[in-house]
This record gives C-alpha cells, structure tokens and sequence, in this order.
C-alpha cells in the first residue's frame, strides 16, 4: 500500500501544472482545432454546432491569397530573424569591446524591445510616409532624390519599410543574449589562438563563434515563437496592403477572424501555419542541439 | 395694459422655461447603479465623454467605461463578446455602417427613448439608424464629406490664365469630378504639392469608390442584391482614381493613406484640393495645427457623370444592449449624450449634430462669434446633409464585401490588374459572401 502510494506521489505532485498546462494550452488548442471544422462566426454563436469536416481547410487549399500570404510571411521570417542576427551580433561584439560605459550602452540598447509593438508601427508609419514622412523629406533637402519615394506602397520598398521596423525593434534581443554568451566565454582559448599566430577573423571564425552559436540558435528559437508580434507593426504601417503586398498571415488570419467575423475559417488559416512555426522553431532547436554537441555540450 | 401683457406673457414663458430646466435635468435618479459602457475612443469623441461627469451628477450613478477605442478595434471586441455570451455592459458606441452585423445584440429603442425625444432629432439620421424596423441606435453625430480647396490658389491670376489656356475653361472651385480631376493635375508639381488626395485602403477607399459609382450613375448591387458595381460606371470610377495616381496628382503613398493622412495632408499645405468630413473644419483653420488656416474654401461634394453628387454618409451613435440590466439607466444616459447640450459641444468641434435644433443653434453661435468659417462650415454641410447623403447597404456582410471590394480596387490602380478584370473578380467574390449570407 506505502509502495503504491510513493508510486503515485510524482504524479501527484504533477498535477496541479498538468492541470494548468491542459486548461491554458491544451484546451484552447483543440477548442480552436474543433472551430475550424466548423462555419464558426463570432456574430453568429450558434454556427459552432455546426460541423462541416474539412470544408475550411479544402477552401485554403484553391485560396491564393493564403498561400501568398504563406510564402511571403516565410520570406519576411528568413529576411528578418537572418538581418536581427547578424547585426545583433555585430552590436554584441562592439559592446563587448567597450571598457567604459558599457552598462548604460547596454540599457540603451535595450529601448527598442520596450516599445510596443503598434507605437512602432505608427512611429515607422510617419517616418516612411511619402508627404509629410521625415524620411523624404530628409532625402529630398539633401538633394539624394528629387520625387517622393513611396516607401510604403511600392512593393519591395514596402517589405523592406515593414522588415525595417521589424529590425529595429528585435535585433536588441538577439544582441543582449549574444551579448551574455561572449561574456561566458572563457579567455583561454582565445589567449592561446593569439600566442599561436592566429589572426583576428581565424580567431572570430573559429574560437568565437562556434562558442555563441547555441546562444544564437536560443534567440532564433525564441524569436521564431514571438515573431507574430510583428502584426501590430504590418496592421498600423500598411495593413498588409497595398493590394497585398505586404500581406502576412497574421493580418490575413486577423481580417478573415475579426472583420469578417469568419472565426472557423481563420482558424484553420492559423492551424496550416502553424506548421510554419513549428518547422522554424523545430530547425533552430536541432541546430542549437547541433551547436552545443560540437561544443562538446549536452547531446 | 403692459404691466399685465408683461404678467401674462412671462406666465406663458414660465412653464416653457420650467420644462426646458426639466428636460435639461430630469434624467431620473438611479443612485448606486454602475453604468458599464464601451465607447469608440479619439480625440474628436473625447470632448463629449468630459460631460458624463453632469450625468453622473445628477443621476447619482457612476459611469464604467470598459473600453475606449477606435471603431475597428471596438468593433472585434464586441464580435467577441457576442461569441463569448459575455455582453454584461448596456450602452455601446455604434455607427450605421457596423450596426447590420450585430444582429439582435442591441435594443428596438422605439418605446426606450420617448417619441417627442425622437421628434428632435434628424428624421434622415433616425431612418439610417433603422436596421429591419428596429432603431438599433441614436445617432451622436453624422458624418458626410466635402470638398476643401486652397483658396489662394483660385485667386492666383497667373493660375487663373495657365488653366484657362490648358483646359479652356474658367478656374473655379469645381462643381463635377470631372473638373476635380483636371484642376487637381494643374495644381501638381509633385513632390512638392499636389492636386488632391484619397483615402486608399480599408472600408475608407471602398465608401469613396462607392460614393463616386453612386454618382456616376452606378450601384454597388440591384434590387436583388446581384454585385452590379463591375459595370461601366464602376470602371470608370476606378479610371478616375487610376488616372490621378499615374499622373502623380495625388501622393505617391496615398493608397496606404487613412483619414488621419489625408487630414494631416491638407493641413500641411502641400494638397490643393480636399474631399474631408466635417469634423476636420475646426482643426484646418487653426493656425496652430495647419498651415492652410485662413485660406480655405469650401463647396459641396462634386457631382459625377450621373449627375448626382457624391455623400456617402453615416452616423456615429450609441445602442443599448438586450441584455443590459438597467435599461432606464441606459435610456437615460444616450438620451444625455444626444442632448442639446451634449451636441452643441460636439458642433463647436465641427462635428455635424443629429438634432435639427442644435443646426441652428451651433451656426447662430458661431456668427455671433464673428466665426464666418465655421457658419459657411455649417451652411455647406447642412445641405449636402438633407439633399446628398446616403449609406452604405445596411446589410450584415458589409465590412466583408468591402474587404473583397478594396484590395482589387488598389491592384487596379497600381496597375497589378486590368480595371474591368479586378471589378470582375471582387463582384465575383462578393457574389460567394452574398449568397453565404443568404442574399442570394
């Protein structure tokens, strides 16, 4: 009987996060699931008892401008997260080489990550705005161009103004936890790759990187998960507009659920992309693993 | 003789003046009661909120506003109260282009709000605020647009011969769309100014391209709700919009422009020519915020090739809840924020009043104020109010035909799409929603 009881104790003691993971995650999860095999509209609460099978999902799959929508948010996720690390980490290795100042730098740095996301999109709007936009004016008073570049209309100019605000927001987190990684590197290595001639890029390429790799694969992780904060920015800046050049599946997902009140559709829009998120989050956690085995981490 | 005339007339006047005071204060007693409300939130609506603190006041009840924010925001929030079975507040800011989705949320208030309450107000508001024979909502104030114009540039004489000699006719404030156009292409030297504007995406760029097929003899559907808007009227509405873009009389950006945009745009001075609501009036001839302040004409919306004038229309208003606990209360309050009073702070704003009495009012007081602006403001608005405004179709789906609608109106315009194929597609969309939605 005690046996029995120390058997059970573990689970026991589970069960109050068990409980709490089921009601905050999975439930939600399969309310949604179930909504989507449904003509669900939220004017209409009735239509959830309505199932009609896969219909939804059958509709995607002749929507064009879904798969649009797909294809492009995996080009704003590639451009985006590859630019936030690259410069995230040029920024980490100055900072790292500031011996004085380097605290108040760092909380500086760190100013764009506390902006909401719609205060940067409405900030990035007015920037790039063809008539009264600094970022014209400022062009055209120093002679660079003499006609109003319509930065948010135009359609590479529109990714790159919707990317833009992306980047400034978010790199400063990638910069911070590569930041941390290149504080926890030891010296050794790199004083011994000195005394053996080696040259600032042998030594970057070769000692440096491969030890902040599994913080940059974390910050991938957890930037591919919260990315999808990026809808307040493309909503305020261009609506996933004009004619849906920068349309995104979240500004879709959001105008199919909310404005036309088609919850049951935009439900199964979020469960096929969900399969984007897990793909790219699935990806950066096989190379984070990748990264720390070759660093001799955990396998 | 006239001390007793003097008596017998101040006996008349007093009941009046005691049922004025009445009227002005009687809004019941309901104290302890907590009114829950959800407002559409801005700077133009927040004036009027500041009076709720009188109602407050003089009911003993206290007013809970759950939510303040703008009406596309308000209006997902409240699709997902309804989703939720969570509508435990009774009073909701409305507009007559939401209200027909909401079903049966909101209260018939014929018979909540006194027929002689309603005698006061508009009866072109009141119909607009009917959905199948039930007032959903009382209207706060209305909305329809006009076009503003740089008045020095009219008054130039070198502008005066150059658009003479180009177009062969006089340069006058224009009375066509027509005449808008080439006006507006005379006036362009982009980057630095430009002709005119539009609103380009959302509902916003669908009302206008509505507003302009209307008046070029068009019609978004027929009387059996068939899409009809991919007609000739309807490419040649598009062709209008086309033709400012290419021809850079408009700015570069401005299919991304919402009100906000074309407001600040004009204030700028960079915009000769301005179809805009009422409620910028104020904020364009203020020295402080516009640069155009003190050099502003006003007509009436032009008409089309139909020869009607565009007036696409609405009203912003408030509706009570079926399921509201305390619909005196609510009845109450609506009928305090639609007073006399209440819009008479809204038409010093320049926002258009519901009620006929506070037209008159508003524009006597902004005379005796010497505000010869803000009169010809009123003067201008009030007619296109009685003699050109019209909604949008009051059906449930209209947000969703109109996102179907707006996209294809900027493919056609960017030139992604021919005209005709873009109106083609959406009135083949729309047709899908229409028959979902049991139109068709």
């Amino acid at each position: 009987m005690r046996w029995r009881a120390e058997k059970h104790t573990p689970y026991l003691l589970l069960s109050p996060a068990i409980l709490t993971i089921l009601f905050v995650v999975a439930v939600p999860l399969v309310f949604s699931l179930y909504t989507s095999l449904t003509p669900y509209r939220l004017t209409k609460p009735d239509s959830i008892n309505q199932f009609i099978g896969l219909r939804n999902y059958e509709r995607l799959l002749d929507d064009t401008k879904f798969w649009w929508a797909f294809g492009r948010t995996i080009l704003f996720l590639t451009i985006a997260l590859n630019l936030e690390f690259l410069l995230g980490l040029g920024i980490a290795l100055l900072i790292n080489r500031i011996t004085w100042g380097q605290r108040t730098l760092r909380t500086i740095m760190m100013f764009p990550m506390m902006f909401s996301p719609i205060l940067v999109g409405f900030q990035f709007k007015f920037i790039f705005n063809d008539n009264i936009g600094i970022l014209n004016n400022a062009l055209q008073s120093l002679g660079l161009t003499d006609g109003a570049i319509p930065w948010l209309v135009e359609r590479d100019l529109a990714m790159f103004s919707i990317i833009f605000a992306e980047v400034w927001m978010s790199t400063s987190v990638f910069a911070i936890l590569l930041l941390a990684g290149l504080f926890a590197m030891p010296k050794d290595p790199l004083e011994a790759a000195k005394v053996d001639g080696c040259t600032p890029w042998q030594v970057f390429r070769h000692i440096t990187l491969p030890f902040i790799m599994p913080f940059a694969y974390i910050a991938m992780t957890i930037r591919s998960l919260d990315v999808a904060r990026a809808y307040d920015i493309v909503d305020v800046m261009t609506g996933g507009g004009p004619a849906g050049r920068t349309e995104l599946l979240w500004t879709l997902i959001a105008r199919v659920g909310y404005d036309n009140a088609k919850m049951g559709q935009a439900n199964a829009m979020a469960y096929v992309s969900t399969i984007l998120s897990i793909l790219f989050t699935w990806y950066f956690f096989t190379k984070l693993v990748a990264a720390r085995r070759y660093m001799g981490g955990a396998a | 003789m006239r001390k007793s005339f003097a008596f017998l007339a101040s006996a008349a006047i007093l009941p009046l003046m005691l049922t004025g005071i009445a009227n002005a204060t009687d809004y019941g007693k309901f104290d302890g009661y907590t009114l829950r409300v959800k407002l559409i939130g801005g700077a133009q609506y927040e004036p009027l909120y500041a009076e709720i603190a009188k109602w407050e006041t003089a009911t003993g009840a206290k007013v809970e506003i759950l939510s303040r924010k703008n009406h596309f925001e308000l209006d997902r929030e409240i699709k997902q109260d309804i989703a939720a079975g969570t509508l435990d507040w009774c009073v909701g800011s409305n507009h007559t282009s939401f209200a027909p989705q909401y079903g049966t949320i909101y209260r018939d208030l014929n018979g909540v709000i006194p027929a002689e309450t309603l005698a006061g107000f508009d009866a072109l508001a009141i119909k607009n605020s009917t959905v199948d024979g039930r007032l959903v909502q009382l209207p706060r104030h209305s909305d329809i647009s006009n076009l503003f114009y740089k008045k020095s540039l009219f008054e130039d004489q070198a502008n005066k011969d150059g658009f003479k000699s180009e177009f062969g006719y006089e340069l006058a404030p224009p009375e066509t769309w027509d005449q808008v156009k080439d006006q507006a292409m005379f006036f362009a030297d982009a980057p630095n100014f430009y002709g005119t504007q539009y609103v380009g995406k959302d509902e916003a760029i669908t009302g206008r391209f509505y507003e302009m097929l209307v008046a070029n003899g068009g019609a978004l559907f027929d009387e059996d709700w068939n899409p009809t808007f991919n007609s000739e009227a309807g490419v040649m509405t598009v062709q209008w919009f086309k033709d400012l873009y290419d021809a850079k009389a408009v700015p570069a950006g401005v299919l991304n422009y919402l009100w906000d945009d074309t407001g600040l745009g004009f204030a700028s001075g960079t915009v000769a020519l301005n179809l805009d609501w009422a409620g910028w009036a104020s904020f364009f001839n203020d020295p402080a915020n516009s640069k155009v302040a003190g050099d502003i004409g006003l007509v009436r919306a032009p008409k089309g090739a139909g020869g009607k004038r565009t007036g696409w229309s609405g009203s912003h208003s408030f509706s009570i809840t079926e399921t509201c606990d305390n619909v005196d209360a609510a009845a109450s309050f609506v009928t305090f924020l639609t007073d006399h009073d209440q819009q008479m702070v809204e038409a010093r704003k320049g926002l258009l009043p519901t009620r006929t009495q506070v037209w008159t009012d508003a524009k006597k007081e902004f005379a005796d104020a010497g505000n010869d602006f803000l009169v010809t403001v009123f003067d201008t608005y009030k007619v296109s109010m009685s003699e050109d405004a019209f909604t949008p179709p009051l059906i449930e789906p209209w947000i969703e035909v109109s996102n179907e609608i707006w996209p294809r109106l900027q493919a056609a315009i960017l030139g992604e799409m021919e005209i005709k194929a873009a109106l083609d597609e959406a009135a083949e969309a729309t047709r899908t929603i229409m028959e979902d939605a049991g139109y068709l």
